[in-house]
């Protein structure tokens, strides 16, 4: 019975939403809803944090709550946190605010859902239980056309993606009369036998694609993350890319684990093509929120890494998969940080009196330094991380999954995967460039304490955990440790 | 306890916070001259103390970090590192007072030159591959900051193809490590990052010769970039063109030795274990670099560009020395021969400061580095010519100074083991001497050039700093034991662990 208990979380989050949104129809002051949703978050991460490793199955094994599930669903609480507190800044003076903390927390309900299922179908009913609210989100700013198109983008994509890990995952109940996840590998036999188990795969495979944004399913996030508002940007890179990680980690390494084979080879091309051209194409970029796109594209092809090493190898497996979710943890709080910067800049030119792009073009940040230097800094230290330079949490992070792959015996793709972090130093030090030696085109302006606060949260977590990163490691060990058995 | 070390890193970076924190030029730099010195005080002081103590290895410091993974605090100094943390606090501390009168956003130039030296003394203590590769990357930030917000008209193409160029040798070389680590493991091993440990127990590792020559040639490579040896030394001059004098001064002064240093700590204990060819691989780095330099420098209009070319050149010497130490030859003469190297280090750092700030004066007072539009600044500018003379007389390697010294033991230790490599080395003195005499002469001797324009004597603040220089490196030309004794008894020891007789 107190298992139940571990379901606090979600539900809280859930409570929130609904409250949100109802009490948003009595009160004037609608952006006193921001900290009410900003409590309820910081409530719930706290209660995750505590039972940090429970270990319980729910509703006929049809939900799970272990290390891994709790890993992640701080992620996703953490992100939801940063995103808010921004938001109190970027939607300061919204008449429909109310609206858009539902939402964003009913998302985040989905993304910690898809963590605690073990069920293919709770799975993806958690996966639409993301989608819709941020098909909204991306275009809450709903006079501006980019983020119209965004939304449109991202609601076509993610509705036909979702159609293709539908079907992928009907084949799998055809062939294995179960969507059950535990039952699935208990019937591993089948699935090995099956002829039609590689095309389920593939399509389950491709329907993650889009959501993960690997290339080639990738052409709609450098448009929804430029259209969308900075702040949503920040939510779907950091949150909603993180959901699909943490839904082919569960269903590839349990449910398709029989099939490995197969998915090796696919998980290795798409991770060497997704971070190439993710890479090559961020470098050429003049939009920022296009350049963290790209970049976040290159990302996802670092944290599937961990596939190909967990399918080659099972003596790396929990330190590749270790690897991975730290992986796609710092590339959660690095991005979550950078896009609320860009809103920032976006704030900034619109204060100057130009017109509001969204902190956009890379000239928007000419003599950052200058004009805002805490945010200058922040932005400095989140790039450095994402790009990998010690002493920072990205840094830590690429060397144990690097570390990992040279494990397996994946010489090729370790080198491979320096190679392309090497490269991509390039971009993120011509942002720093621009912010340090640009000449500034404006005045010194007060830097609005929602954007700091959580640019600043996010930095702290990326040098703490940089410096110190034992006990986290332990903890995404246990993680590893609770998904692989 | 904190031991020496660890203060050394606790004063430094609270003082590049604190530097980074004032409000005017008089407050930076005065913080950070009493940190920097302080620092350097702490250096002398375990000079002292090291050679009372007379070990091998000392001021050693080890702290779990993270365990999981093996990561260990480890910190330590013997004859190698010491001479190299001295040269890392004696070039910072005197780039302090040149810097004295620096006007463009000077809390952050101070802050920067405190940061660069809490790196730079990280790489050379450290004794954990983890915590070595942070501090050796980290010395990219405030360099690629140096460059890029203080340098020259080229400067963010400067500053990026130093950092992405020197960022990409590192990673290949993590590559490296990460190898040597795994087959510590695979080997039944605990894991760990302990530099010591590794090397000791690198020659007992399952390896098939793909990996043990891959394993050699990713940290060779990675340190051959940042020495720079040719061909892989393109991002040398663009970098010290657009860099500010400052800049130049640490990264040809420190920087550049790191790749050096890197050679003796972690190439040559392995060498054994890799392929006999390897030893001519670095040999004919060494010859390619010593024999392009100098020619290079003799075509170069901007005099600044032609010292960063001597450098390559002299940088050659070290890798001649690595090589040397470790061909088939006798003890004596390959224990000579690293000796020099480990001293040419420190001797090439001293020496190119004094060459490096010359160039800074020169551009400070007359507005330009080209050659060819200056002239007799001798005659208006005597005390400043009188310092910079001496230190291109020291950087041709005139006896007396400390180049003589670390290139004769370069030499003489080099010829029995490889005397054809050596008589090459030969034919690029006679040619370092030309350029550097050349130059001399345009620049500084015959008619005063008027259209400079009026000029003055340098400022007391660059006087002190080149002087001090110039007196080390009379001083430790006229009696290098202090630290030619410590380098000599870590070449010795570093010889005994590879076989008797060299390879090849």
């Amino acid at each position: 019975m107190t298992d139940y208990f571990l379901l606090f979380p979600v539900l809280l989050v859930i409570a929130l939403s609904f409250f949100v949104i109802v009490a948003g129809l009595f009160i004037k002051q609608k952006r006193a809803l921001g900290y009410v949703a900003i409590a309820g978050l910081l409530a719930a991460f706290l209660i995750t944090l505590s039972d940090v490793n429970a270990n319980a199955s729910l509703f006929y094994n049809s939900i799970v709550v272990d290390p891994f599930v709790q890993f992640f669903n701080l992620l996703f609480l953490m992100v939801s946190l940063l995103v808010c507190i921004a938001s109190l800044e970027y939607y300061r003076n919204n008449p429909n605010q109310d609206e858009y903390y539902a939402l964003l927390l009913l998302a985040t309900a989905g993304m910690m859902f898809v963590s605690l299922s073990n069920d293919l179908i709770i799975l993806f009913v958690g996966f639409e239980l993301v989608s819709l609210p941020t098909y909204i989100l991306a275009g809450f700013d709903k006079r501006n056309p980019h983020s119209m198109e965004a939304s449109l983008k991202y609601f076509i994509i993610g509705a036909l993606s979702s159609a293709i890990l539908l079907f992928g995952i009907s084949f799998i109940f055809g062939i294995t009369g179960t969507t059950n996840l535990e039952t699935i590998l208990k019937q591993s036999h089948v699935l090995a036998s099956s002829p039609i188990a590689p095309l389920a795969m593939i399509l389950i495979l491709v329907g993650f694609g889009f959501k993960m944004a690997l290339v080639p399913f990738h052409m709609w996030a450098p448009d929804t993350y430029e259209g969308a508002p900075s702040v949503v940007s920040a939510f779907l890179a950091a949150g909603s890319k993180t959901v699909a990680f943490v839904a082919a980690f569960r269903v590839f390494l349990i449910a398709l684990i029989a099939i490995k084979l197969e998915w090796y080879i696919a998980f290795a091309i798409l991770a060497v093509i997704t971070m190439s051209v993710g890479n090559v194409i961020a470098i050429a970029q003049r939009s920022v929120k296009r350049m963290l796109a790209y970049s976040s594209i290159a990302h996802a092809g670092y944290v599937i890494i961990a596939f190909v090493v967990i399918a080659r190898s099972a003596d790396t497996a929990q330190y590749a998969l270790a690897g991975g979710i730290l992986h796609a943890l710092s590339h959660a709080i690095g991005k979550a940080g950078a896009f609320i910067v860009t809103a920032f800049v976006g704030y900034m030119i619109m204060k100057n009196g130009g017109k509001d792009s969204g902190g956009d073009s890379i000239d928007d940040y000419d003599g950052l330094g200058k004009r805002a230097p805490v945010t200058a800094l922040l932005m400095t230290i989140l790039l450095f991380s994402l790009a990998g330079i010690p002493p920072t949490f990205g840094f830590y992070t690429k060397f144990v999954l690097f570390l990992s792959a040279i494990q397996g015996g994946l010489l090729w793709l370790a080198i491979i995967a320096v190679l392309n972090s090497a490269l991509s130093v390039y971009y993120y030090a011509k942002v720093v460039m621009r912010i340090y030696w640009g000449e500034p085109k404006g005045e010194k302006i007060i830097e609005p304490t929602g954007y700091v606060l959580a640019a600043l949260l996010a930095v702290i977590a990326i040098i703490v955990l940089g410096v110190y990163p034992e006990p986290l490691y332990k903890l995404a060990m246990n993680a590893a440790e609770a998904l692989m058995h | 306890m904190v031991g020496y070390i660890s203060s050394i890193f606790a004063i430094l970076f609270i003082g590049a916070i604190v530097t980074f924190l004032t409000k005017t030029r008089e407050q930076a730099r005065m913080v950070a001259v009493l940190t920097s010195w302080t620092t350097l005080i702490i250096a002398i002081l375990m000079l002292f103390e090291y050679r009372a103590l007379g070990g091998i290895e000392n001021f050693t410091e080890i702290y779990k970090w993270i365990p999981s993974i093996g990561v260990t605090y480890h910190v330590a100094v013997d004859g190698l590192s010491l001479p190299m943390v001295l040269l890392t606090t004696i070039i910072c501390a005197l780039c302090t007072i040149y810097a004295w009168e620096e006007k463009h956003r000077s809390n952050q130039f101070f802050a920067l030159i405190l940061f660069i030296e809490f790196a730079l003394i990280g790489v050379f203590v450290s004794l954990d591959f983890f915590l070595f590769f942070i501090f050796w990357e980290f010395v990219l930030i405030p360099m690629f900051f140096f460059i890029g917000v203080w340098g020259g008209p080229k400067k963010d193409y400067a500053a990026i193809k130093f950092l992405v160029y020197t960022h990409i040798s590192s990673v290949v070389m993590l590559l490296g490590i990460f190898s040597i680590y795994y087959f510590n493991i695979k080997a039944g091993n605990p894991a760990t990052f302990d530099i010591p440990t590794l090397l000791s127990a690198y020659p007992a590792l399952p390896l098939t010769d793909f990996w043990r020559n891959f394993i050699f040639a990713a940290l060779l490579f990675g340190f051959l970039v940042k020495m720079p040896a040719v061909p892989f030394h393109t991002w040398l001059p663009d970098a010290h063109v657009e860099a500010p004098t400052i800049g130049s001064i640490l990264l040809a002064g420190v920087l550049l030795k790191m790749g050096g240093y890197g050679l003796f700590r972690f190439l040559i204990p392995m060498i054994p274990n890799a392929a006999d060819f390897f030893v001519y691989v670095i040999a004919l780095f060494a010859i390619v670099s010593i024999l392009y330099a100098p020619f290079a420098a003799f075509m170069q209009p901007d005099i600044k560009k032609l010292i960063a070319f001597s450098s390559i050149g002299h940088m050659g010497f070290i890798s001649l020395g690595v090589a040397a130490s470790i061909a088939g030859g006798g003890e004596t003469p390959r224990i000579f021969a690293a000796s020099g190297a480990m001293f040419q280090l420190f001797a090439h750092g001293v020496i190119t400061a004094v060459l490096f700030g010359s160039a800074g004066i020169i551009e400070h007072h007359t507005g330009t580095r080209i050659i060819q539009n200056l002239g007799g600044l001798a005659k208006k500018m005597p005390k400043f010519a009188f310092l910079m003379i001496i230190g291109f007389l020291a950087s041709i390697g005139f006896p007396g100074t400390v180049a003589f010294i670390a290139e004769f033991s370069i030499l003489a230790g080099s010829f029995p083991q490889m005397p054809f490599f050596v008589v090459l080395a030969l034919i690029s003195i006679p040619i370092t001497v030309l350029y550097h005499l050349w130059a001399i002469q345009r620049a500084m001797l015959g008619p005063y050039n008027e259209s400079i324009g009026k000029v003055h004597d340098a400022a007391w603040y660059e006087l002190t700093a080149l002087a001090v220089w110039v007196a080390i490196i009379f001083a430790l030309g006229l009696y290098p034991a202090p630290i030619f004794e410590m380098t000599h008894t870590a070449a010795a020891n570093l010889i005994d662990v590879l076989p008797k007789g060299g390879i090849g």
